[in-house]
């Protein structure tokens, strides 16, 4: 039998590409804006923080995209669950976006690092890295519809987790006496927090693509209850 | 466009010219206008195809719709949507001329039809139908083949030629070719609901209309079968101008470029008379419309 409804599935897959390729300008904020921590470099911050209007207005065409198709297309089953995916997922893009400028805004008041801080700076890179490589796996996996590889994004988050974790204790303790230290250490902390978030994120997307695919919403972990291992 | 209205015959002492109505700048007056901008703009570059104002009609003296005010635009759909006995049908009737049919049918008002009066007196409503086709309800296709359908029309309007090709092109337009194409000398009856709405959808493109005016065209067909119509739709617009009137809301919100809402008032005891309340781009009617009654109407509070 033939397609049919072919103009709204043609919508629905725009959508979806927009959608998805908003992971990727959302992954470029992320990268850059470590970068500008790593580099010490003001202008680069302040290009990610400007370049987040873009990561907005796409938040905002799909957002739209996505009242109107609903209102008007009364999408049905698969079709039903990756709008609702969409809209949750383009979100949590906006909401990566977001922490590339508050890691970015950060640049300007950090200052030289301190002496000692060469470990927190390499795990803040690769916390990054961490991050951007998850927000490209979510994107891989929503694209192929691929389960397995986004339920992988939990353990791979794990490596943020602990990341995160490492740099709190380091960043406790290479303030010392100093008070510039200390608020290198602090704002090291932040950055390092973020970064955590964005990767919670990825993990949420993974979330919406299991949806999509099963047609049930289920979290990969719950951290609130015993057992789960807070962030 | 102007002379294919009139009469083929005419009177050879008259100069058959109707003086062109000014319409640059002319405010069209209707509640709850779409304000988005460049939509408007862009809207306000395209061709005008019909531009009804004022227009009431009543039957036997008794209004059923009052001061229609609305446009269609060159290859858009434009939806005529509300509750039944809003005067859905009699508006997109008026639009080639079908209320003339009625005895005791008046249509007050004006209707410009590319620029000229679709009631003005030297106008033919014969070739106003052929310009501006009908698909109705219910699939209504002729006793004849599938074949003898599509050429009644060219045939009786006198065209000639390659009728095999004409044919074939009207049934390719209306994506009932494939599925024809092996049996165009069976009887028309043969074919499914479906397939008899698109084949009524043929029949009307082989007289190479301008316009095509649907009364509710799915009512009597399933949803797949809609669907394909639907999809046709969409396709024929990049051609042709299209009035739809549907009861089904989901149908104008998924097809159309426009939508007007006609709202019944009650008058005089248990009479109803038709107005439009919003006449806005589709995605605003059913968003965010400007006007309470098409909220309560398009979410089901009223109806």
């Amino acid at each position: 039998m033939a397609e049919v409804r072919i103009e709204f599935h043609e919508q629905l897959r725009e959508l979806e590409e927009e959608t998805l390729a908003t992971i990727e300008l959302a992954g470029v904020a992320v990268d850059q804006a470590l970068e500008a921590v790593l580099q010490r470099d003001s202008e680069l911050a302040v290009m990610v923080i400007e370049g987040d209007d873009r990561i907005d207005g796409r938040y905002l065409d799909v957002h739209q995209g996505i009242l109107s198709l609903l209102a008007r297309q009364n999408p049905v089953a698969s079709d039903l669950r990756l709008v609702a995916a969409l809209l949750h997922t383009i979100m949590h893009i906006e909401r990566v976006g977001d922490l590339a400028v508050n890691i970015a805004k950060l640049v300007p008041l950090m200052g030289e690092p301190p002496a000692g801080a060469g470990e927190i700076m390499a795990k803040l890179e690769a916390a990054g890295q961490q991050a951007r490589d998850q927000l490209k796996q979510a994107q891989i996996s929503f694209e192929q519809r691929n389960v397995n590889l986004a339920e992988n994004l939990v353990r791979e988050d794990d490596v943020i987790d602990s990341l995160n974790r490492q740099i709190f204790q380091e960043a406790v303790e290479i303030g010392g006496s100093d008070p510039h230290a200390r608020e290198w250490g602090a704002h090291a902390m932040l950055i390092a927090r973020y970064v955590e978030r964005i990767g919670d994120h990825t993990v949420d997307i993974g979330e919406q693509i299991a949806f999509v695919t099963s047609g049930e919403f289920r979290e990969f972990t719950d951290a609130s209850r015993p057992g789960g291992v807070p962030a | 466009m102007t002379d294919e209205l009139r009469r083929r015959e005419q009177d050879p002492g008259h100069d058959g010219v109707v003086d062109p109505v000014a319409r640059e700048g002319v405010p069209i007056h209707i509640e709850g206008r779409a304000t988005d901008a460049s939509k408007t703009q862009a809207r306000r570059a395209q061709e005008v195809v019909f531009d009804v104002r004022g227009v009431t009609v009543s039957y036997a003296g008794v209004p059923a719709v009052r001061d229609i005010a609305f446009d269609v635009r060159a290859r858009e759909i434009t939806a005529l949507i509300g509750p039944s006995g809003c005067g859905k049908s009699t508006m997109i009737r008026c639009l080639n001329r079908m209320n003339d049919l009625i005895p005791g049918a008046t249509v007050e008002g004006e209707i410009l039809y590319n620029g000229e009066n679709l009631y003005g007196p030297r106008v033919d409503p014969v070739q106003v139908r052929k310009l501006i086709g009908m698909v109705f309800q219910k699939p209504n296709p002729f006793p004849k083949s599938i074949y003898d359908n599509i050429a009644f029309g060219p045939r009786v309007i006198g065209m000639k030629g390659d009728m095999d090709g004409v044919v074939e092109r009207a049934l390719k337009r209306a994506a009932l070719w494939e599925e024809v194409k092996d049996r165009l000398k069976e009887n028309a009856y043969r074919l499914s609901g479906g397939q008899q709405q698109r084949l009524c959808i043929a029949r009307c493109l082989a007289v190479e209309p301008d316009v095509i005016l649907m009364d509710e065209p799915c009512s009597a067909l399933d949803p797949i079968a809609t669907a394909r119509i639907e999809d046709l739709m969409l396709e024929l617009k990049d051609r042709y101008s299209i009035v739809i009137v549907t009861h089904n809301m989901q149908q104008a919100a998924r097809v159309s470029d426009m939508t007007a809402v006609l709202m019944p008032e009650v008058r005089d005891g248990d009479q109803t008379i038709g107005h439009i309340v919003e006449y806005a781009d589709t995605g605003k009617i059913f968003t965010n419309p400007d006007n309470k009654r098409t909220e309560e109407y398009v979410t089901g509070r009223v109806g």
